[in-house]
């Protein structure tokens, strides 16, 4: 384009506004259109003018619609997800299923080897019979009637007496380790058992304290200790599992 | 003048939009907006999307009410005409292949569908969006002269009084403004 003739000076800017907003009188309007069209380039010039205008304005109004909408409260997409209420509803359910699935299966594949072996053969000691005999062990036969029912907390509250004043009985160390085991407490099982490991060898128990030491350990994870402990034990059921540990 | 935001009527508001009224503009804007969101929420649009459609047809209706294209015929005609156009702006881009494509990001397509269009609309088209992006990016003091004067229709007289300057100053300015925005629009050709 030749950018002389492209020039438009103010004086035509302001008549071809006029002429655009209309605000021409009826003698310059009929000029007006008649150079349109007879001259291209002042045609081209008008045509130029118009969009410029245009261009503002649109930019403008543009940009002032931009400020009212940021006074529109916003909505929120509750609409879209109306027609998918239904779903929702159900797809809440099958990812709650499939969550307990995973960690189901994350559980089950992850659970060590040794804590199945010790679910499957951890069994509380049945316990001692309790024949009202003598009065001093009133209060350990207490805690084996609340063990025996299962209530294991109250039955270790009891001994736990006993075993301060006495911290050196066998039995009741014993005892209490196999019911904190039974109560799902294994790190506290263990120095009762341990304690009441280090009895003489005719402690009545003491077969039962090695083999419930080995599963304590094997629950741990501690896999050597539990082996040296149920080696001790010279049971058939820690024979049993120490066969399936070396496997 | 009337200072009252209601329009009482079709031709009322019209003229109004005519004249750039901007308290017109925006009752009219904000009444019609909630109706076209809900149309394109609804036709998996997002808020992004209504924002751009409705101000897109905004436009179109504002352009050609100014043009005469469009003269109401009832009294709601207006409104209506808006909500079509938003709603055939909408299935222009439901119908696109790059929305079918992808519903990821929206600026994106709707930048692509404004070019596909440009390539078959004419010259015109195109220098008129050349034209308000050199307006947008033009200096601050040129630009609220321009915008005062043709789009808020204020005279020189009120612009000048406003900046404390001569009539005859203001209308020299707003030429050089003018030339500026215009060697803007020819440099980006």
């Amino acid at each position: 384009m030749k950018n002389n003739s492209n020039d438009i000076s103010q004086e035509l800017l302001e008549i071809i506004e006029s002429y655009i907003n209309g605000s021409m009188n009826t003698r310059e309007l009929n000029d007006f259109n008649q150079l349109l069209e007879l001259d291209d380039e002042f045609k081209t010039k008008v045509e130029d003018v118009k969009t410029m205008l245009l261009g503002i304005e649109n930019q403008s109004l543009k940009e002032q619609l931009d400020e009212i909408h940021k006074d529109i409260p916003k909505t929120k997409v509750k609409k879209s997800k109306d027609k998918k209420v239904r779903y929702l509803y159900y797809s809440k359910f099958a990812a709650a299923a499939a969550l307990i699935i995973a960690v189901g299966s994350i559980w089950f594949f992850s659970t060590p080897q040794n804590e199945k072996l010790y679910s499957k053969h951890f069994k509380p000691d049945p316990g001692l019979p309790t024949t009202m005999s003598s009065t001093n062990n009133f209060d350990f036969y207490d805690g084996m009637v609340k063990y025996k029912h299962g209530d294991y907390d109250i039955a270790i509250d009891k001994w736990k007496t006993l075993n301060e004043n006495s911290p050196e009985n066998d039995t009741i160390n014993y005892f209490l380790g196999v019911a904190f085991l039974a109560n799902k407490n294994v790190p506290e099982a263990i120095p009762y058992l341990e304690n009441a490991a280090e009895a003489e060898d005719n402690f009545a128990f003491l077969n039962d304290t090695y083999y419930y030491l080995g599963l304590a350990y094997m629950k741990e994870g501690n896999i050597e200790l539990a082996k040296k402990n149920l080696e001790l034990s010279n049971t058939k059921k820690s024979e049993e599992i120490l066969l399936k540990l070396t496997n | 003048m009337r200072k009252s935001v209601q329009y009482s009527n079709q031709s009322e508001l019209v003229n109004a939009i005519k004249s750039n009224d901007s308290s017109v503009i925006k009752k009219f804007y904000t009444e019609n907006y909630k109706k076209v969101e809900l149309l394109i929420l609804k036709n998996s649009g997002s808020i992004e999307y209504a924002k751009d459609i409705y101000q897109d047809a905004f436009i179109t209706v504002w352009t050609h009410i100014k043009n005469d294209k469009f003269t109401p015929k009832n009294e709601t005609a207006l409104q209506g005409y808006l909500y079509t156009i938003s709603k055939n702006k909408w299935m222009d881009v439901l119908r696109s292949k790059s929305f079918k494509n992808s519903k990821l990001l929206n600026y994106e397509i709707l930048d692509f569908i404004e070019n596909e269009d440009n390539e078959n609309a004419d010259l015109k088209n195109n220098k008129l969006k050349l034209t308000m992006l050199a307006f947008k990016n033009l200096g601050q003091p040129c630009k609220e002269l321009l915008n005062t004067f043709y789009f808020e229709k204020k005279s020189l007289k009120e612009i000048a009084s406003k900046l404390k300057i001569e009539e005859t100053t203001a209308r020299n300015k707003k030429y050089r403004c003018m030339e500026k925005l215009r060697a803007m629009v020819l440099a980006s050709k």
